[in-house]
C-alpha cells in the first residue's frame, strides 16, 4: 500500500519539478493550480459574477419577498393583470411607458403583469440547476464509462468506442425537438407533472448528448496512464480494478475533469436557454429563454423586457466560460504565463 | 349555426365604430389606463346586418376607384377547404364569397351604417316563401357564366345545393340544409343518393326549395358559397377544392393548398349581373402560415408591396398602439358576431345564485389581459347572449355590477347566502396553449379570492371540443364561444338554448345543458312568428331566460383589428363575418 502512495508522490513532485514554477515545489498540483487561479484577475472577476448570480439564484424566494415581487401571477399577493396593466397589455407602472420605478427594477411582463425581476431570478436558478444537474451527470457518466473503456481495453473498449461514435452521430436538436411534443402530449392532462417532465426530460436530453466528449478525454488519458509504472505495480501486486481506477487512476484525472466540469456548464445554460427559447424545453417553470422568447413580440415597444434576460444569460455564460479558460490554464502545467 | 367549427382560431369579436376608435388615439399622457378606447355608439349596432334590400341591382361602382394592381393578403393561419360546400371557417367564406363562388344571395358593405346588408346576388330577390317559410322560391338571373364562358344554369345552382346535403364527403360544412331542408336527414347528396331529390325543384329559371320544418332564415344561408352553383360531372370532390369554378369575379390561378393562393380577373364576369362585387384590383396574391409578429412587421413598416398588403387577423396587442396613434388610417376596427360565455351545468350547478356568484367573481379584465384581447376592441363587454349587431338587441342588465366588472363581495355574499363557501368549480383548459394557461391561472385566482374551490381540468388544444362536448365528463362549468352563421336571434337563442337529447346527440351547442319545457315551448313559438315581430321576441326570450334561470353568463363579446397598407382602399370589416370587405378593396396606385 505504502509503496504505491510514494510512488505517487513521486511521480507528483516529478510532475511539479517539471514545471517551470518553482515556487511551487513541494506543493500537491491542484494547490499550485489554485494559487494560479487566484492570481489571474480574469479569473477573480469572472468567478465573482458567477458566485453573485449563483447566491442570487438560490437566495430566490428570499430576495423576492423581501422585495415584495412574485414570480407567477397566481400568487395570493400578486398584483392582477388589470391593476397594474393598459388595455394593450403594457404595464401602467416603471417602462416602457411610465418613469423607472424601485418596485418593479425591470418592469413588468405585458399581458400577465408579473415581475421581470422575479422571473429573472427564478430563470437564473432554473438555468443554473438544470445546468449543474446536467453537467455532474455528464461527468458521472462520461468519466465512468472513459476510465472503464481506457483501463479494460480489448473488446470492451472498441465497442464503448463505438457507442461514443454512435451517440456524437446523432444529431442533439433533432433528438430535442422529437422528445419535446412527445412529453408534452404524454402529460398534457397533469400541469404540474408537465413541468417536472419537462425539466427532467431537458436534462435527460442535455445528459444523453453531452457526456461523450469527456468519456473520450478520459479514455484517452486513461490508456496513457495505464502505462505508468504505480499502476502496473497497483496491477502486479494483484490490487482490485475498482481499487486502481478509483484510488490510482482518478486522482489522476482531476484536472481535465475540472476543466471539462466548468466548460460544460455554461454550454447547458446556453443548451436551456436556446431550448426553451425554441419551445422544446421548458415552459412550467420560469426560464430565460422562455422569457426572451415572449419578450421577442414587444421588443419595439418594450426593448427592457428583451434585454434583461438576453444580458443575464450573456453575462452568466461568458464569466462562465472565462472562469472555466482560467480554470484550465490553471491547470494545464504548459501554459506559461 | 357553430361557433367552434368556424375557426375559432380565427377569431375574436366586437362591435366597434372606426373613427370612434382612431378618435381616441394617442391617449395623452394622463392615466393610460384611460387610453382603452371606448365611447363606442351602441345605438345605431341594433340594426346591423339586419338590413335586407331585395331590389338592389349591378353594376356596382366605387367613386374614385382605379383598377389594377396585386392585393397581397398575410394570414398566421392555415387555409381549409376550398370547396363551396365544404367552406365553413370565416376565411374561406369570406374569400370565396367575396371573390370567387356566387350564391343565391349575398351581403355588401354599407357605408353609411357600416353594416352588411343582405342583397341578391344570383337571384334576383331574396326569395318568396309560403306562409309558413316552408316553401321558398327564388328566379335565377341570366347572363352569369362560369369562368370558362359557359352560362350558370338553375340546374347548376340545384346541383350545388345537393351537394350541400353530404355531410361524409363534407364533413367541415355547414348542416343547415340537413337540418332544415325536405327530408334532409335521409338524403345523402348526388354523390350517394343521386340527383333524384324532391325537395329542390328548377323550372326553367325558377328554383324551388321545400322544407321539412320553418325556416325563416333561408335567405341568410342562402347567401353561403354551399348554396351557389356547382358544375356536375366537373366537381370530383378530391380535385373540386383545389380549383372551385368560379362565378364571381375572380378565379383560381395558383393554389398550394394551407400555403399560398393566388387569384386573377375571371374574363366572364359581368358586373351588370352582379349587385355587390367589384373587380378593381388585377390580383389577389394570399400567404398564408405567416408568423404573426412578421405580418405586423409587415404593416407596420408599409414599405413596397406592404403598401398594398392587408391582413384579416388582428393586430397582435403589443403592436395595437402602434397602429392606434401612429397609423390610425390603416387600422380597421370591426365587429364579429361572437359571444364567449360561461356556462355552468345546469343539472350539477343547480342553485341559480351560485351561477350568479360566478358572474360577480369573474375577473373579467384580467382574462381579458392574460389572453391577449383589447378591452373594448376585440373584447367587448356586455351581458346580453346575442352580441351586437342581431336583429331586436338591446342591452339589459343582470347583475349589479356594470358589464365587465368584477365584485367579489357580492359574489361572496351570495355563496354565504347559500352556503356554499368552498364549492368546486372544474372546467377544461388547453394545458398546451399559453394563453390560455395564462387566463386559466387569474381566474383561479380569482375564484379562490371569493371562496370557490377552483380545479382546473387540463386538456390539449386537439382534444379540447372533444372533451368538452361530453355531456358526461367530470366537468361542471364549460367555457364557450359562440358566433352566428347569420345576423338573427335565430341563430342564437335555439341552438344555445333549447334543449337538446343528451343521450342522442350529446350536448350540440348547448353547452350549459340547460334544459327547460318552458323555454323549449317558447323557442317553437317565435319561430312561427312573422319574420318582422322575431327580432324583437328573440331578444325577450334570451331576456326571459336570463333573468328567471340565469343559465350562463357573457364574459364578453369579439371584435377584430385588422391593418392594411397605405395604398389598400375600400378595406371595411364585414360584421358578419369579421373579415374584410373584399368586394368594396381596390388599390390607389
Amino acid at each position: 500500500m505504502s509503496t504505491t502512495a510514494d510512488l505517487e508522490r513521486l511521480a507528483e513532485d516529478l510532475a511539479a519539478e517539471a514545471r517551470p514554477d518553482r515556487a511551487g515545489t513541494g506543493v500537491s498540483p491542484h494547490r499550485t493550480a489554485l494559487r494560479r487561479l487566484r492570481s489571474d484577475p480574469v479569473a477573480v472577476v469572472s468567478g465573482a459574477v458567477v458566485l453573485v448570480l449563483v447566491l442570487l439564484g438560490l437566495l430566490a424566494p428570499l430576495v423576492t419577498s423581501l422585495w415584495g415581487i412574485h414570480a407567477t401571477v397566481g400568487h395570493p399577493d400578486a398584483p392582477r393583470p388589470s391593476e397594474v396593466l393598459l388595455f394593450d397589455g403594457y404595464p401602467a407602472v416603471g417602462p416602457p411607458y411610465e418613469p423607472f420605478t424601485w418596485q418593479h427594477p425591470l418592469g413588468l411582463a405585458p399581458r400577465t403583469g408579473v415581475d421581470n425581476l422575479a422571473t429573472l431570478l427564478y430563470g437564473l436558478r432554473t438555468s443554473l440547476g438544470v445546468a449543474v444537474v446536467a453537467t455532474v451527470l455528464t461527468t458521472l457518466v462520461g468519466v465512468g464509462v472513459g476510465l472503464v473503456a481506457g483501463f479494460v481495453g480489448g473488446r470492451t473498449d472498441r465497442v464503448v468506442s463505438f457507442v461514443i461514435d454512435l451517440f456524437l452521430s446523432f444529431p442533439f436538436l433533432l433528438g430535442a425537438l422529437a422528445l419535446a411534443p412527445i412529453v408534452v402530449s404524454r402529460f398534457s392532462t397533469d400541469p404540474d407533472g408537465l413541468a417536472l417532465a419537462q425539466v427532467v426530460a431537458l436534462v435527460a436530453v442535455l445528459v444523453t448528448f453531452g457526456w461523450m466528449g469527456l468519456a473520450r478525454l478520459i479514455r484517452g488519458q486513461v490508456l496513457s496512464l495505464r502505462e505508468r509504472e504505480f499502476v502496473q505495480a497497483a496491477v502486479v501486486m494483484g490490487l482490485s480494478t475498482r481499487h486502481i481506477l478509483l484510488k490510482e487512476l482518478l486522482p489522476n484525472l482531476v484536472a481535465p475533469i475540472v476543466v471539462a466540469v466548468s466548460l460544460s456548464v455554461p454550454a447547458f445554460v446556453a443548451a436551456e436557454a436556446g431550448l426553451s427559447y425554441l419551445g422544446i424545453g421548458l415552459t412550467g417553470v420560469p426560464s430565460l429563454g422562455q422569457t426572451i422568447n415572449q419578450a421577442v413580440d414587444s421588443f419595439e415597444r418594450y426593448p427592457l423586457y428583451l434585454w434583461a434576460p438576453v444580458l443575464t444569460v450573456m453575462v452568466l455564460v461568458l464569466a462562465l466560460n472565462l472562469l472555466g479558460d482560467a480554470v484550465r490554464d490553471a491547470f494545464d502545467p504548459r501554459t506559461r504565463r | 349555426m357553430t361557433g367552434a367549427r368556424r375557426g375559432r382560431g380565427l377569431l375574436a369579436a366586437s362591435m366597434v365604430a372606426a373613427l370612434v376608435l382612431s378618435a381616441c388615439g394617442g391617449g395623452g399622457d394622463g392615466d393610460r389606463r384611460d387610453a382603452a378606447p371606448d365611447g363606442i355608439d351602441r345605438s345605431g349596432l341594433g340594426a346591423a346586418g339586419s338590413a335586407k334590400d331585395p331590389d338592389r341591382e349591378g353594376p356596382v361602382e366605387i367613386d374614385g376607384a382605379r383598377e389594377g394592381g396585386t392585393v397581397r393578403v398575410l394570414s398566421a393561419d392555415g387555409l381549409n377547404s376550398m370547396d363551396p360546400s365544404e367552406a365553413y371557417f370565416l376565411n374561406t367564406l369570406s374569400i370565396l364569397g367575396g371573390l370567387v363562388t356566387r350564391s343565391l344571395t349575398q351581403y355588401t358593405y354599407d357605408e353609411e351604417t357600416g353594416d352588411m346588408v343582405l342583397v341578391p346576388d344570383l337571384a334576383t330577390d331574396l326569395g318568396t316563401s309560403n306562409a309558413d317559410y316552408t316553401e321558398w322560391t327564388f328566379t335565377i338571373r341570366g347572363g352569369v357564366k362560369w369562368e370558362n364562358g359557359r352560362e350558370v344554369t338553375a340546374e347548376d345552382v340545384r346541383y350545388g345545393i345537393l351537394r350541400s346535403f353530404d355531410r361524409s364527403t363534407f364533413p367541415g360544412g355547414a348542416a343547415y340544409s340537413n337540418d332544415y331542408f325536405l327530408d334532409g336527414d335521409k338524403y345523402k347528396g348526388p354523390y350517394r343518393s343521386g340527383t333524384g331529390y324532391a325537395g329542390v325543384v328548377v323550372d326553367g329559371n325558377r328554383l324551388t326549395l321545400k322544407m321539412e320544418r320553418p325556416f325563416p332564415d333561408l335567405p341568410y344561408w342562402a347567401a353561403f358559397p354551399a348554396m351557389g352553383p356547382v358544375p356536375a360531372g366537373e366537381d370530383a370532390p378530391e380535385t373540386y377544392l383545389r380549383h372551385p369554378w368560379a362565378t364571381g369575379p375572380y378565379m383560381f390561378d395558383d393554389y398550394v393548398p394551407e400555403k399560398s393562393l393566388t387569384l386573377v380577373r375571371n374574363p366572364h364576369w359581368d358586373p351588370a349581373t352582379d349587385p355587390a362585387r367589384t373587380q378593381y384590383p388585377d390580383r389577389y396574391e394570399f400567404a398564408f402560415q405567416v408568423p404573426a409578429t412578421q405580418v405586423d412587421q409587415v404593416l407596420l413598416n408599409d414599405q413596397g408591396d406592404g403598401e398594398r398588403t392587408l391582413t384579416y387577423d388582428d393586430v397582435l396587442a403589443e403592436n395595437f398602439r402602434t397602429f392606434q396613434d401612429e397609423h390610425p388610417d390603416r387600422l380597421e376596427l370591426g365587429p364579429q358576431p361572437c359571444t364567449t360565455y360561461w356556462a355552468p351545468d345546469y343539472r350539477k350547478v343547480t342553485d341559480k345564485r351560485v351561477r350568479q356568484a360566478l358572474a360577480y367573481a369573474y375577473p373579467y379584465r384580467d382574462a381579458a389581459l392574460a389572453a391577449g384581447q383589447i378591452e373594448n376592441v376585440t373584447r367587448v363587454w356586455g351581458e346580453n347572449l346575442m352580441p351586437p349587431g342581431i336583429p331586436g338587441r338591446t342591452e339589459y342588465s343582470l347583475l349589479d355590477t356594470a358589464p365587465g366588472e368584477t365584485d367579489p363581495a357580492a359574489a361572496r355574499r351570495l355563496l354565504e347566502e347559500v352556503d356554499a363557501v368552498g364549492y368546486e368549480i372544474r372546467w377544461l383548459f388547453r394545458g398546451d396553449d399559453p394563453l390560455d394557461v395564462a387566463t386559466k391561472d387569474v381566474v383561479v385566482r380569482a375564484l379562490r379570492d371569493v371562496g370557490f374551490t377552483p380545479r382546473p381540468v387540463a386538456t390539449t388544444v386537439a382534444d379540447y371540443s372533444t372533451e368538452r362536448r361530453d355531456p358526461d365528463s367530470e366537468v361542471n362549468l364549460r367555457a364557450a364561444g359562440w358566433c352566428s352563421d347569420w345576423p338573427s336571434g335565430g341563430s342564437w337563442i335555439p341552438p344555445v338554448l333549447e334543449s337538446s337529447d343528451l343521450d342522442e346527440e350529446g350536448l350540440g351547442s348547448n353547452y350549459a345543458a340547460f334544459s327547460e319545457p318552458d323555454v323549449d315551448r317558447r323557442i317553437r313559438e317565435v319561430v312561427m312568428l312573422p319574420t318582422e315581430q322575431q327580432p324583437a321576441a328573440w331578444n325577450d326570450l334570451g331576456r326571459h331566460v336570463a333573468e328567471t334561470y340565469f343559465p350562463l353568463f357573457v364574459i364578453g363579446y369579439g371584435g377584430v383589428a385588422h391593418a392594411h397598407g397605405s395604398k389598400v382602399m375600400g378595406h371595411r370589416v364585414d360584421g358578419t363575418l369579421g373579415m374584410p370587405t373584399y368586394k368594396t378593396i381596390w388599390l390607389d396606385d
